[in-house]
């Protein structure tokens, strides 16, 4: 049953890969059509498959070999920590899908760009349900080939050197991913080394990691999730790729291709790291924090709305690596809650954000001004999504980052708690300039008189029904999130205590 | 007198008497008086590549050697064995030889080719590349590789009216001309030291202290350097380039797979047989000579406009990564078995997705003879059945899924070169820099094409039958990758 269960996430959206293909041939929007009755297929069968779950690992999970030879195999497991994640994912997936309904591209290819999409919907569940260190990298790479095409293919159009920019866009994500993700095989093949198996499960239970080789891998493996998460100074392809994807693109890759990174992190690095060591969790958290007040300050100085958005999630994946290098089962429910936190609100606001740049014809923040005079619904959701990213109490937002801070107060004994504290005081200061770019920013774009020269392209259409559908699951889940964090943070609190009583 | 196991030379033996009937019939039946009479020569060709196919599964768990004398004390030395490694070995030549011999057809629309001639030689080369597999003797390695060789010389050359294909066949024959009086120096001081031409003598030889050592690295040294130029490692792969782009596309696609495969084995045999004893001296060497090839042939290929010139490039550093569990043979005994399987391996996945790629660019080859890369606009809307074999081949080669089988071969060379991190790092980058040419080729490929109808073509039977089998073995293998690489990785163990 519960092998059933986990195959079929994986399978799901492959095989509705296919079948949106066969049905682009006859009719774009009947593509279309399959394409959403298949997310919405994976996410009733995610929803199906946490229930089954349970929420620590235990042995019912799919474990075949693969290739024996090299003892790889094709091991898959959901827990409490995955769970949450893949619930995103296929939800996110329905909402994106759904925006392709009435919001086609103006270039054509709807089929194939709904297409790649459940590819990527597909490589990125495999990524959350493997336990095997191969497999996860496989499952990681799959992604990366479909989202390479919709940026080059579906990005950005506006100006006049557009392509050359959608094309240096695509292969700088390409090519650091890759870079990044190969140099986490190499850590993966050190572990392998060390501790003779490729399976996390048996890593974390039996695996200690102690001599040269060990660091080695560690800072390996970490390097590779930290080009992907990204964190500071690794996230130099993220603006660029953010910004020029199509909204579906952008959203996917914040809302969910980033999570590879965190998720990476806390099932593929904690258990190969030893909090012991003096330097490199420290470091890794310095890192995050760096990022934290680097992406406000680069924020601040931002001039283009989606790379606003796109520097803001460096911002929150350092607030989300920070916790999970504290070691505790408090820092893995901060990291997990406040990617899925992440998911839903960074998601909302690059919907938001390509509806405006959609209507206006521009994504310049200097050229945007007076939209709730013009659009006063779509002016609000903007709002509400900008509150609940710079973290208002009430929305889910607030908890990720108030977590992720307390936890580094009390990081696990190995760790220096002084340069902990000092890291949370200054993540601290970042959440205050997190919240100055973001009031400055709704100050500038969402108030102040409408011009001719600052009005939308037509008659400005508000949020549209289908708009309204995508984005509120979304926006709903943000208030209940907000409102009971308890929701998520139990079932990620056992699976955390068991997977770290595993090390 | 000793008595010869048949069995065990057959399949060489096949594809040599399918040498000699294809020139017998060419030469009585005078010249063909239709398109498929022209084909007779190719079609003898793969019946005896299929011939031969026969006697290696028959083979395949009884493994024989022949050829053997009894030296006056110790255990037999044999100069002609047929174990897993041989055989596996054979598999990849013979599915090569026969890709190759199908993307040969292609040239009968053309009638540039002289389809008889072409069809000896390839058989010619092949024998040698199943022999040099099974010799377990110096002798015999090297004369192995001069049959690989000298037919591939006057196949480079084929194009008669082309100036570029005569630079091809000079440059390719001064360059392994004197890549052969490298390796028969190092061979003949191998011999001097050891006392012994077989492999197994060599190798006992090598393990007592007697042995003068001096003798015997600057002997290695120099048959590697032999094989170096075999497998185009860098700083011996100048020739490469030239001779790919004026040789056919078939010839390019043969070189670079059947004749490359031929000088890694060599080089496993000399070196893990004969020479596993001193793996602490030039397991560094290679080591080095991995990074270089792959570096060098990475950088080059990012800068090419021409299909073919890229493709050689790619096939320098592909063979870069094949060296690089070389360079970690040393690590521990039994890191040298894994190191070889990891090699072989990698080499077996490389050549039918290469071998895909070449057949590819045949057909394109037939309507833009210029090959450039942005002759192949709009492949995949135009003509799909060339198309996604291209975009598959492509990822496979860059390591990324959907070509899974490319992407676990980096990860089977990973893992055996773990020992030597430097290594594995260098290659981690080397795989980032190589997806930048080969997305520059597949982003053409998914253009739409510059004129409708600018890339269809009416793909040849024969060239199609040729995708068709590297195309449904990488998506096969790609689902079930234990299929190819569980065996390949066991191979020595």
């Amino acid at each position: 049953m519960n092998a059933v269960a986990l195959n079929g996430l994986v399978g799901l959206p492959a095989a509705f890969v296919v079948f949106v293909v066969l049905a682009g041939r006859r009719r774009e929007r009947l593509a279309v059509t399959v394409a959403v009755v298949g997310a919405v297929g994976t996410l009733l069968w995610s929803v199906w498959t946490v229930l089954i779950s349970s929420r620590a690992l235990d042995g019912s999970h799919v474990d075949l070999a693969w290739v024996a030879a090299l003892d790889i195999r094709w091991h898959l497991g959901l827990d409490g920590i995955s769970g949450p994640l893949v619930l995103m994912t296929t939800l996110v997936f329905v909402c994106v899908l759904g925006s392709l309904v009435r919001n086609a591209p103006d270039c054509g290819g709807t089929a194939a760009l709904a297409a790649l999409l459940l590819l990527i919907e597909a490589g990125v569940l495999g990524s959350f349900l493997a336990l095997d260190m191969v497999l996860f990298f496989a499952f990681f790479e799959v992604a990366l080939i479909p989202m390479w095409f919709v940026i080059h293919q579906w990005g950005d159009r506006h100006g006049p050197d557009a392509e050359a920019r959608r094309r240096r866009a695509a292969t700088r994500f390409l090519v650091f991913t890759v870079l990044g993700s190969a140099l986490m095989l190499v850590g993966f093949v050190l572990v392998r080394s060390e501790a003779g198996t490729f399976d996390i499960v048996r890593i974390a239970s039996t695996y200690d990691p102690s001599g040269p080789t060990a660091l080695a891998a560690a800072v390996l493996v970490a390097l590779g999730l930290a080009v992907k998460t990204p964190l500071w100074p690794l996230h130099i392809w993220l603006p660029d790729a953010h910004s020029t994807a199509p909204t579906v693109g952008s959203v996917v890759l914040a809302a969910v291709l980033l999570k590879l990174g965190t998720y990476g992190f806390i099932r593929f690095w904690m258990p190969v790291a030893d909090p012991d060591w003096e330097v490199l969790v420290p470091f890794v958290a310095g890192l995050a924090v760096v990022g934290i007040v680097y992406a406000a300050l680069a924020c601040l100085a931002q001039t283009d709305l989606k790379q606003l958005i796109a520097y803001s999630s460096v911002g929150h994946m350092g607030f989300v690596v920070l916790a999970l290098a504290t070691f505790t089962v408090g820092g893995v429910q901060a990291a997990v809650f406040a990617s899925v936190a992440h998911g839903l609100i960074t998601g909302l606001l690059f919907f938001v954000a390509g509806s405006i740049k959609d209507r206006y014809g521009t994504g310049t923040i200097a050229e945007l001004r007076g939209l709730y005079a013009s659009v006063p619904r779509l002016a609000g959701v903007f709002a509400f999504a900008a509150m609940a990213s710079l973290g208002l109490p009430g929305l889910a937002g607030f908890w990720g980052e108030m977590l992720a801070i307390r936890s580094a107060l009390y990081p696990v004994p190995g760790l220096p708690q002084g340069t902990f504290v000092t890291l949370a005081v200054i993540a601290a200061f970042g959440v205050i300039l997190t919240s100055a770019y973001f009031l400055a920013l709704m100050r500038s774009m969402l108030q102040g008189p409408v011009t001719s020269a600052t009005g939308p392209r037509e008659p400005s259409p508000d949020v549209s029904a289908v708009e309204w559908l995508v984005w509120s699951p979304l926006l709903v889940l943000t208030v209940v999130l907000g409102v009971a964090p308890g929701l998520l943070l139990g079932p990620v609190a056992e699976a955390a205590t068991a997977f770290l009583e595993l090390s | 007198m000793q008595s010869i196991d048949w069995l065990a030379v057959a399949p060489p033996l096949m594809l040599a008497l399918g040498a000699v009937l294809v020139l017998l019939v060419d030469a009585f039946a005078g010249p063909p008086r239709s398109r498929a009479a022209a084909l007779v020569p190719s079609v003898l060709t793969l019946l005896s590549v299929l011939l031969a196919a026969v006697p290696t599964l028959m083979l395949l768990h009884d493994p024989r050697s022949t050829f053997c004398v009894t030296p006056g004390e110790g255990a037999l030395l044999c100069s002609f064995e047929t174990d897993p490694f041989t055989l596996a070995f054979w598999g990849v030549t013979l599915f090569g030889t026969a890709v190759v011999a199908l993307l040969g057809t292609a040239s009968v629309a053309e009638g540039r080719i002289p389809l008889a001639e072409w069809n000896f030689l390839l058989l010619c080369s092949a024998t040698g590349a199943l022999t040099i597999a099974a010799s377990r003797d110096l002798i015999t390695l090297v004369v192995a590789l001069e049959v690989v060789s000298l037919p591939a010389f006057a196949l480079a050359g084929l194009r008669r009216a082309d100036p570029r294909a005569a630079e091809a066949a000079v440059k390719f024959f001064l360059v392994s001309v004197v890549s052969t009086a490298v390796m028969l120096m190092g061979v003949s001081l191998l011999y001097g030291a050891t006392g012994s031409v077989f492999l197994d003598g060599i190798a006992r030889a090598v393990a007592l202290e007697a042995t003068p050592r001096d003798v015997l690295v600057v002997g290695a040294l120099l048959t590697v350097v032999g094989l170096a130029f075999k497998v185009a490692a860098v700083p011996f792969h100048m020739w490469v380039p030239d001779t790919y782009v004026g040789a056919p596309v078939a010839v390019a696609a043969y070189l670079s797979v059947v004749s490359k495969a031929a000088g890694f084995v060599g080089l496993m045999l000399v070196l893990g047989r004969g020479l596993a004893g001193i793996v602490d001296l030039w397991a560094p060497v290679i080591a080095v000579m991995a990074a270089l090839t792959m570096t060098v042939g990475n950088v080059l290929a990012m800068r090419q406009d021409h299909a073919v010139r890229l493709l050689a490039w790619s096939s320098v550093a592909q063979a870069g990564y094949i060296l690089v569990p070389f360079g970690a043979a040393a690590t521990s005994s039994a890191a040298m078995a894994g190191a070889f399987g990891a090699s072989l391996g990698y080499l077996a996945v490389y050549a039918f997705v290469n071998l895909g790629a070449f057949a590819v660019v045949t057909v394109v080859g037939t309507r833009h003879p210029r090959q450039r890369l942005e002759d192949y606009r709009g492949l995949v809307r135009e003509e799909p059945g060339a198309g996604w074999p291209m975009a598959f081949a492509l990822v496979a080669l860059a390591g990324l899924p959907p070509g899974v089988v490319g992407l676990l071969a980096k990860v089977v060379v990973f893992d055996a070169a773990s020992g030597v991190p430097w290594l594995v790092v260098v290659m981690a980058v080397n795989v980032a820099i190589g997806l930048v040419y080969y997305m520059r080729w597949m982003r053409e490929l998914f253009r739409p094409a510059s004129s409708p109808g600018a890339s269809t073509y009416d793909v040849p039977g024969g060239v199609g039958v040729a995708i068709g089998m590297t195309f449904t073995a990488g998506l096969l293998f790609s689902v079930l990758p234990g299929l190819l690489l569980d065996p390949l990785l066991t191979v020595l163990r």
